[in-house]
């Protein structure tokens, strides 16, 4: 071959090389959407999806990371456009998603509707995580406080709020949270707040009763709280950009106490990015927030049937008692269905209650005002 | 030497073929698409934040999207910080990268080689990785902390999530290039010159501010507002390194779009961060063309 011919041979075929690859959904290939950290998503490509693709030859998972919430709504807004023009989502299943977002989305008919699914596993659900029909909530998760057991003792550790500032304004620098957008630990130490200005009283909040008023109100009085303790944090008022560097934070032996999901914080500990003596403490007065993470099916996506089969998979006992051992998170269905023997064993991270807080507009508004009320009324060089 | 080279800086078509369109389709494919994927944006976004639809559903003109982000503490302060942090990184960048281009350019041997490489490395090592590493080196108990510590010295006040952490790794991103531009500019200052200058006695200091610097200025010019304009709108860095408040634009417009979920205002804070860049754009292309026009 002369010179030049390989020369154009070689251009065309680097050239097709880097075409972009148009992406379409096939059949039997599950669009999968996530938009929780990649301790999530590694559980899902090393348990998960084995085990369910070798349950059901010929359908394989295409996991996808989709960010964040913002991200899935994304797709999921993607979905309501495919449906009114009859095209392809490209889309069969949400990790972790809000039925009720975006708005309008279940009268769009996106959703399929799990209870009337005929679901095998889907009377064992904890009827206490049940929030909506179109949603099915398989694993649990919590914020609680992780602190170095080295710089201060179980018997010290705080077990209230009033305890849990007096010991943040009294060891200034050591105390971290992140940004409340970029992750939920943060995110629920934040939401904590707000329960500690309006009584205590998480039925306050739902996801329909945001108003401009109750919002500048009910949040106006967290913000103080907040701002009161920042120049006791970390660097006189530094936040972290998400839960990760938190936790990096904290094994760096910089801060002796952050706010933790429960599963990642187990998962770190397993995995020695944090020493074995680190502590774990869950506030008594009310408890962080935390929740229940809900799947959905498109109800137009190519595969929704596999989806569907994806979605009773989970359920399964086989997958309940891995969130377990390998998350560190809790079941969502009920604990009658969990073996007895792990029900003991994981008696301590099994909450009795789980506060938890409505998204939607009030999550617009208090990371809004976060920023514009907490983040900067700080003097940083003070 | 000038004469030839003017000469040769001609387009190489002056003939009778000139008419021909040949060279108008060659650069038809590029032109489209910066006309598709840039200026239509630019034109669209401008449009939308000026005309938009009323409560009653009709579109009209409007500066409210503008008034507010002008009138908002928050966004001005997320604007001068920006300004803050692309001039700061603009300066040090000059101060930092002509001495070595200097270096690079009137020394010869191996030596210089190998700084040239290193100069050029940050080019090859993505931002994200850049932020991380900058954490485990510079951060709160990091290497410089264990490497001081070691010695029984103090620990250094960390610039993780302070306004100082992007700018140090901004700075080190754009060394590369700044260093590349630089050095193409020394190419055009001749032994010569120099060593006629230093023939009637000029000091180094002198040199460089006759002889040199006039002649590299466009350079400057060319690389500062390059890096200007990509660190006005950087993303990574800030987003990772900086405090949470005040915020870059960059992070800034994300979270606007994604998390306050407000595409108008979003818009409006990208209309005018572009503002600001095409003043920078403007030196670049005004030195473009001057440098053309000789």
């Amino acid at each position: 071959m002369k010179r030049r011919e390989f020369m154009l041979a070689a251009g065309a075929v680097a050239g097709a090389t880097m075409l972009p690859r148009l992406a379409f959904a096939e059949a039997g290939r599950i669009d999968w959407y996530t938009s929780s950290d990649s301790n999530i998503l590694d559980f899902w490509a090393n348990t998960v999806k084995p085990a369910f693709e070798a349950a059901n030859p010929g359908v394989t998972i295409n996991l996808v990371d989709a960010g964040d919430g913002a991200g899935v709504l994304a797709i999921a807004e993607r979905a309501i456009a495919a449906k009114q023009t009859n095209t392809d989502p490209q889309a069969d299943f949400f990790e972790s998603a809000d039925a009720k977002l975006p708005s309008g989305a279940i009268d769009a008919g996106i959703y399929v509707n799990m209870k009337e699914a005929g679901l095998s596993n889907y009377s064992k659900v904890n009827p206490l995580a049940i929030e909506s029909d179109y949603s099915l909530p398989y694993r649990g998760s919590q914020v609680l406080l992780a602190y170095d057991s080295t710089k201060l003792s179980a018997a010290d550790a705080p077990k209230n709020w009033d305890d849990l500032i007096t010991w943040i304004k009294a060891n200034p620098g050591q105390f971290i949270y992140n940004r409340p957008d970029k992750g939920g630990s943060g995110g629920n130490f934040v939401r904590r707040a707000i329960h500690q200005a309006n009584g205590l009283d998480p039925s306050l909040f739902t996801v329909d009763n945001y108003t401009q008023e109750f919002g500048d109100e009910a949040l106006g009085k967290a913000w103080a709280i907040l701002s009161d303790i920042a120049p006791s944090l970390y660097d006189n008022g530094a936040y972290s950009s998400g839960n990760t560097q938190s936790i990096q934070l904290l094994a760096q032996g910089v801060v002796t106490m952050v706010p933790v999901w429960s599963d990642q914080v187990l998962q770190a500990i397993d995995q020695g990015v944090l020493p074995a003596e680190t502590g774990l403490v869950q506030l008594q007065d009310l408890a962080l927030c935390g929740g229940f993470t809900r799947s959905i099916v498109l109800d137009n996506g190519v595969n929704r049937d596999a989806a569907l089969k994806l979605a009773d998979f989970i359920l399964s006992e086989e997958i309940q008692s891995a969130i377990l051992t390998e998350l560190g998170g809790f079941p969502g269905v009920s604990w009658d269905h969990v073996s007895a023997e792990l029900r003991e064993r994981f008696a301590d991270i099994v909450p009795n209650t789980i506060p938890t807080f409505p998204s939607g507009q009030w999550d617009t508004a208090i990371s809004d005002g976060w920023y514009r009320n907490v983040a900067p009324n700080v003097d940083r060089n003070a | 030497m000038t004469a030839v080279s003017q000469a040769s800086a001609r387009p190489l078509d002056q003939g009778e073929n000139r008419r021909r369109p040949y060279g108008l389709l060659l650069v038809a494919a590029p032109v489209l698409l910066v006309a598709w994927l840039v200026i239509w944006p630019i034109v669209s976004a401008v449009g939308r934040t000026l005309f938009q639809r009323s409560d009653e559903g009709a579109i009209e003109f409007t500066l409210d999207t503008y008034l507010f982000f002008f009138s908002d503490r928050y966004s001005l302060d997320n604007l001068t910080v920006t300004l803050w942090t692309t001039g700061m990184c603009a300066l040090l960048l000059f101060v930092i990268c002509l001495p070595i281009a200097l270096y690079l350019r009137f020394s010869a041997g191996r030596l210089p080689a190998y700084v040239q490489s290193l100069a050029i490395f940050p080019m090859f090592v993505p931002s994200i990785i850049l932020s991380y590493a900058f954490i485990r080196v510079l951060g709160p108990n990091g290497m410089v902390d264990i490497l001081l510590n070691a010695v029984g010295l103090p620990k250094i006040r960390t610039p993780y999530l302070t306004p100082w952490g992007p700018v140090i790794g901004l700075v080190w991103d754009n060394i590369p290039l700044t260093v590349l531009i630089l050095l193409s500019g020394l190419g055009n200052v001749s032994n010569q010159a120099i060593e006629a200058a230093r023939d009637v006695g000029a000091r180094w200091g002198q040199v460089l501010w006759h002889i040199i610097l006039p002649r590299i200025g466009n350079s400057i010019l060319v690389a500062l507002s390059f890096s200007v304009l990509g660190i006005f709108s950087s993303f990574t860095l800030p987003y990772v390194l900086g405090p949470a408040a005040p915020e870059m634009m960059g992070p800034f417009m994300q979270r606007t779009f994604r998390d306050v979920n407000d595409p108008q205002m979003a818009i409006t804070q990208a209309v005018i961060t572009f503002g600001f860049c095409i003043v920078f754009g403007l030196f670049y292309v005004r030195s473009v063309a001057r440098n053309q026009g000789k």
